[in-house]
């Protein structure tokens, strides 16, 4: 507490500030009056004289008592001093014993799961449900009889609060706790064999304890009201033992019907202002301390941009000036300008934040003529949707938009929201990244288009619906007049873009802006979608601004590219051109980056080596939900990996690779099968069993951002195997540490640093050398790099290929991505619906796949190279499905 | 190019994952199912729970006649309860009675539990009627105001309000407000005037309900009476109500207008004002209407203490009449009772979810 609240006066500002001190004001003014109440009061609470003269009741306020004295005859001053003690006393000891009590319950149960949990959950359900004052009625006639003395009152009064919020600490507790540990950083652990009491500990409190303060001090404000309540009903604390508020107001009660006002408003002033205090705290630190409050700040850390920034550096050698150059659109490029359909000069975006400015787009300038696809690529942070966003005004108003951007004649920014409102949609639409949260989930996919051709039409609602159903069949919806009933959740992923698309296409909009239109999507759906694109603007004319960071996809779609880094653009060329040629350092980097399938010359076979990893027959099964039946997610796969080599597991989303992984380091068990490492049987292997045996194997997670804890530091997350694991001194671990982070690229200063301050790639970095530490037989690596910018990617590649190379270990690299896999894999296998499709050496599945799904597969992917590209769209033709 | 193939319907429609399941049950028939199984435990729970306190307190008929009857007749008062028995018959009889609607009888004076609920369930259910009402009218509208200008004035002020009303207890608003109608002659106890209230006793037929009743009657100032004793204690409970459902509103507004799909209904051109209504307020009903189940026991907590201040006769009232007269086979029914009700309203709620989120019914 000493650290936090220092730490969150800081983070806070303005009203939130003046709120936050505002509750901490009240609070400490409650305790100093709790603590000095004998030496505060002019007398005792219970005194109804003073040297033999007795105040007299009712009496209203005067000099000697301020505050008048009660129907008893006591002085209210006095009691309502005395009152903050009890209140106070009541409130410490009920927050400290529910949280003694709920917060490890939480925790047990959330993290072990099983019958204790479920019962746990309905015990604490059933009295979270149930009226929290008449539930501490019954518990306190049941510890005391309903009334007591000082001390026995006042630990009777707690122990009915705390059995009425015990619940809500065990809720918050076990929520917390069932997603911290769904978090990569627990598997992480537990692939190393931590023990639960550690995992626990380290990795699972050590999280959920943030939203520790926030529940405490909202709990004291309702222990507070329900303390008061519990006196008011007669059921609180003796009232000759103790001063209490609720009980003196229901002894005013009667006392207001007559004017007497003082007897009541006093002890209630009081409770308003100790629990407003309280509350105020509470509400200002979840303000402060819940992520999902806060004002959305930039995607990427700053560690990123400098990763990026720093690789830029590089290229550009000494020389930052020649960016400004290079930044200009090229001579030849004026032809199409007469006939731009949307046409950016000198964007600039620049976002207030608590930090100062931030400068998001600086100064950017490109057309799009109709019927044009003009890529805009460049990696994170690079402004590249930010700028999109700010042509339709949908930036935040923290945002500053300057320059020009002219749809056909007219200038859309400074423009009014009504002024642009007939303009979205209509004449620019965009298509989002991620369908599933792009389409209201309350309404049918029919509802959304209509509403959105009645924005902009004079339309009927029947006339609308067939338009609705006609757009659908256009983008390619199968059976378009039964779905445009079907909410969101009811289509699939490649559908659910579809329709995005139906809604952009629908008021025939002169220019459509896709943001990242298939990132979210798998390959094959990827294809499709791209397809359907290509096809609308051939048809309708429409210009499209298509953002994108992938390559392939603008070598498949582009005539024309921008690259932008960081808020500039460094090149802009003819799609041709600019793969043929790049003129910029940094578009050269960035190409050089890609990976392109069937152009790697990965590494051969080592049919020689000893056997590492045995997969026999493998089938894991999750159970249904109640009436349904269990999905396979494997069926019935045997592969096996030997020393050296390095098994490329590929396949789409849902097909069961990863559950492949996780269940050969013992983080699923198998339904049936068996699984061998190093000649030692895992598979059905208790924890305890399998302990000893987790030293042979590694595993690299896919996202950065949690796959480290972000409450340990770099040097801690690596040491921890070694701790686990070995008898190894500290010396000894430390000295280990180091070697690590240097054999991965970091100097050994990064042990001291956490996981926040580091980039994604430096933190994937740190993963390896974790999974490393321990000189593992087997490495697993679960799409290691597909979280990861191109640049960065090439480098964490190439260290990972020169590590496997040096230390020779057996790997199963699991990933979506063809072309990774092709330049470092020794064999590949293909899976498809929980079931293995092919498997072999690289250059036959990759170079000359034997099966059909394969073969679509491959022919989906698109390379960054624009003639390939169309050639291998002609060819494809029909091996193009939905597979979504 | 393959453009023909591409528009031409990808999936074969026979085989697609999602789309409406086909099944004995529908989903929604299903969803309620399985809320109904996960509520006959907790009810469960909760009935025993109550029955084992209950026990652990001692001899009920002990602590109600102990000062006023012989050793002899308190034993022969417990054979007539059967509370001498073994617990676990006890509870055989406790449990099936519950099944026939019999909740038990109260020691003092005799009643039935159930014809309890008849007569103060009643007006324990027209308050919280008039109180949600207060609440609604308050929390929905401000809590919109407040998320929309977000840290900006009115929100600060909206947000100050709702801490207010919720850190005020509802016996202290009902004694301030007890202070400043008064004066007036406003009535400030019981549910109509004495004279007007046996008036009431001979509608025919009679709902318990006073405002039904006084309808049924037909005069208009016995209406406006009912009404007027009303007011005061649906604005008490209504106030702690409604500020919670500001915030609750407020809060679950400014989750949703930060979705995607707010976004893009504004990228579609789609009104501000539609896009508030539309989209963001309807979808952050969901969550809402969750949280406003579990408010349910908030407010019948808040009934107990609403009614005590204004002497208001419903089940809250009469409960805290019986704990004072120590009646604890009364409190063991009102209780458990109270439990059923908590249990019938949450799956209510479910229902009204189902309905709101179409996630739920297909």
């Amino acid at each position: 507490m000493r650290r936090l609240i220092p730490s969150v006066v800081t983070q806070s500002h303005g009203l939130q500030r003046f709120m936050l001190l505002l509750g901490f004001g009240l609070v400490g003014l409650f305790v100093f009056v709790a603590i000095f109440a004998p030496w505060l009061a002019p007398y005792d609470f219970n005194a109804d004289r003073a040297g033999g003269v007795v105040f007299g009741t009712q009496q209203g306020p005067s000099a000697d008592h301020w505050f008048g004295t009660t129907v008893g005859g006591t002085d209210v001053l006095s009691r309502v001093i005395y009152g903050a003690r009890t209140a106070v006393e009541v409130i410490v000891l009920a927050v400290v014993l529910s949280g003694l009590i709920g917060v490890p319950l939480g925790l047990v149960s959330g993290y072990l799961g099983g019958w204790l949990d479920r019962i746990l959950v309905l015990i604490m359900d059933a009295l979270y449900a149930f009226p929290s004052l008449l539930l501490a009625i019954v518990v306190s006639i049941v510890v005391s009889g309903g009334n007591s003395g000082a001390v026995g009152g006042i630990l009777a009064a707690a122990l009915s609060i705390t059995v009425v919020f015990v619940p809500q600490y065990y809720r918050v507790i076990r929520n917390a706790t069932l997603s911290v540990k769904a978090e990569p950083y627990v598997d992480a652990a537990k692939v190393v064999g931590v023990r639960t009491p550690r995992i626990l500990r380290k990795h699972i409190f050590s999280n959920v304890s943030s939203s520790l303060p926030v529940i405490g001090t909202l709990n004291a404000s309702e222990a507070i009201l329900t303390l008061a309540g519990l006196g008011f009903l007669g059921f609180g604390i003796e009232p000759s033992a103790a001063a209490e508020w609720g009980y003196d107001l229901n002894k005013a009660l009667p006392d207001a019907s007559s004017g007497i006002w003082w007897t009541g408003v006093f002890p209630g002033l009081a409770i308003v202002l100790i629990v407003l205090g309280a509350t105020l705290v509470g509400e200002s630190l979840n303000d402060i301390l819940n992520p999902l409050l806060r004002t959305r700040g930039a995607d990427t850390s700053e560690a990123d941009q400098a990763e990026i920034e720093q690789e830029f550096a590089e290229l550009e050698g000494t020389d930052a000036s020649s960016l400004e150059a290079a930044g200009a659109p090229g001579p030849g490029l004026d032809a199409e300008k007469k006939v731009a359909a949307l046409s950016l000069t000198d964007l600039a975006v620049t976002f207030r934040t608590d930090a100062g400015q931030v400068k998001a787009v600086n100064g950017i300038s490109f057309d799009v003529a109709p019927g044009e696809v003009v890529a805009v690529v460049g990696e994170s942070g690079s402004g590249k949707s930010v700028s999109s966003r700010a042509v339709l005004g949908l930036l935040p108003s923290s945002a500053e938009v300057t320059g020009s951007a002219r749809l056909g004649t007219r200038e859309l920014l400074g423009m009014r929201t009504g002024e642009l409102r007939p303009i979205r949609g209509d004449q620019v639409s965009m298509v989002f990244q991620e369908p599933a949260t792009a389409l209201n989930p309350v309404y049918t996919v029919g509802w959304q288009i209509i509403e959105g051709l009645q924005a902009h039409q004079k339309i009927s609602k029947k006339a609308a619906r067939a338009r609705a159903v006609e757009l659908l069949e256009l983008v390619g919806m199968p059976d378009p007049a039964e779905r445009v009933d079907y909410y969101p959740h009811q289509l699939s992923g490649g559908q659910k873009q579809r329709v995005v698309i139906a809604m952009a296409i629908a008021c025939d909009p002169d220019v459509i802006i896709a943001d990242e239109p298939t990132t979210a999507l798998d390959v094959t759906v990827q294809a499709a979608i791209l397809e359907l694109l290509l096809s609308l603007r051939d048809r309708l004319g429409t210009a499209i601004v298509l953002i994108t960071h992938n390559m392939g996809v603008v070598a498949d779609m582009a005539d024309r590219v921008v690259v932008m880094y960081r808020g500039t653009i460094v090149e802009q060329a003819p799609s041709r051109q600019l793969f043929a040629a790049p003129k910029h350092p940094y578009t050269r980097a960035l190409l050089d980056a890609v990976p392109h399938l069937g152009q790697a010359d990965g590494p051969g076979l080592v049919d020689d080596n000893e056997l590492v990893l045995k997969v026999d027959d493998l089938v894991v099964e999750f159970p249904g939900r109640f009436g349904q039946p269990a999905f396979r997610a494997v069926d019935h796969v045997s592969l096996e990996v030997r020393k050296g080599e390095v098994l490329g597991l590929v396949g789409e989303s849902g097909s069961g690779k990863s559950t492949i992984g996780r269940t050969t380091v013992g983080l699923q068990q198998p339904t049936s099968g068996t699984i061998h490492v190093s000649g030692n049987q895992i598979s059905g292997l208790s924890d305890r069993q399998l302990r000893p045996l987790r030293s042979r194997f590694g595993f690299v997670f896919q996202d950065p951002a949690s796959s480290l804890n972000p409450r340990m530091s770099i040097g801690q997350c690596i040491a921890e195997p070694l701790h686990v694991q070995t008898e190894m001194t500290q010396a000894e671990i430390d000295a280990k540490v180091r070697s690590l982070l240097e054999s991965v690229e970091l100097g050994g200063a990064y042990a001291e640093r956490f996981p926040h301050e580091l980039s994604g790639g430096q933190r994937q970095r740190v993963s390896l050398a974790r999974a490393l530490s321990l000189d593992p037989d087997l490495l697993i690596a679960d799409e290691p790099t597909s979280a990861l910018d191109v640049s960065v990617q090439a480098r964490v590649l190439e260290l990972f290929t020169e590590l496997q190379q040096r230390l020779q270990f057996a790997c199963l690299f699991i990933s979506h991505d063809l072309a990774v896999v092709d330049t470092l894999a020794n064999r590949v296998a293909v899976m498809q619906h929980g079931k293995l499709v092919e498997i072999g050496p690289r250059d036959q599945v990759l170079g000359h796949p034997q099966e059909d799904y394969t073969r679509r597969l491959i022919a989906a992917v698109p390379v960054p190279d624009p003639d390939e590209q169309a050639r291998r769209r002609a060819e494809r033709g029909r091996l193009l499905t939905d597979i979504s | 190019m393959a453009t023909a193939e591409v528009l031409a319907p990808l999936e074969p429609s026979g085989s697609e994952p999602s789309g409406p399941r086909r099944g004995r049950l529908s989903p929604l028939a299903r969803y309620l199912l399985v809320r109904l199984a996960l509520l006959l435990p907790m009810v469960w729970v909760l009935v025993t729970m109550v029955f084992l306190l209950m026990r652990v307190i001692g001899d009920p008929i002990q602590a109600a006649l102990g000062g006023r009857l012989t050793a002899e007749q308190i034993a022969e008062r417990k054979a007539e309860a059967g509370l001498d028995r073994p617990i676990l018959t006890q509870y055989w009889e406790y449990i099936s009675g519950l099944f026939r609607g019999d909740f038990g009888t109260t020691l003092t004076d005799n009643r039935k539990v159930s014809d309890i609920l008849v007569q103060n369930g009643a007006a324990t259910l027209e308050l919280a009627f008039w109180s949600l009402l207060v609440a609604f009218a308050i929390g929905i509208p401000l809590g919109r105001i407040a998320a929309r200008y977000r840290d900006r004035v009115p929100d600060v002020l909206l947000r100050l309000f709702s801490i207010l009303v919720y850190a005020a207890p509802v016996f202290f608003v009902g004694l301030l407000l007890k202070l400043a109608f008064t004066p007036f002659g406003w009535p400030s106890s019981g549910r109509a005037s004495i004279s007007n209230e046996l008036i009431l006793q001979d509608v025919h037929p009679k709902t318990n309900i006073m405002i039904v009743d006084a309808f049924l009657w037909g005069e208009p100032s016995i209406i406006w009476d009912v009404l007027q004793h009303a007011m005061l204690p649906a604005i008490a409970l209504g106030l702690l109500t409604g500020g919670v459902f500001l915030r609750l509103v407020r809060v679950n507004l400014l989750q949703t207008l930060r979705m995607d799909y707010v976004t893009a209904a504004r990228a579609r051109g789609i009104s501000e004002r539609r896009v508030m209504n539309k989209h963001a307020f309807r979808n952050a009903l969901v969550p809402v209407v969750t949280v406003m189940g579990l408010q349910i026991a908030l407010l019948l907590g808040g009934a107990i203490l609403t009614e005590t201040t204004f002497e208001w006769k419903g089940l809250g009232y009469q409960l805290s009449e019986y704990l004072i007269k120590r009646d604890f086979l009364a409190v063991q029914g009102i209780v458990t009772l109270i439990a059923l009700i908590v249990g019938a309203v949450s799956f209510f709620i479910d229902v009204i979810v189902a309905f709101v989120d179409p996630r739920v019914r297909f």
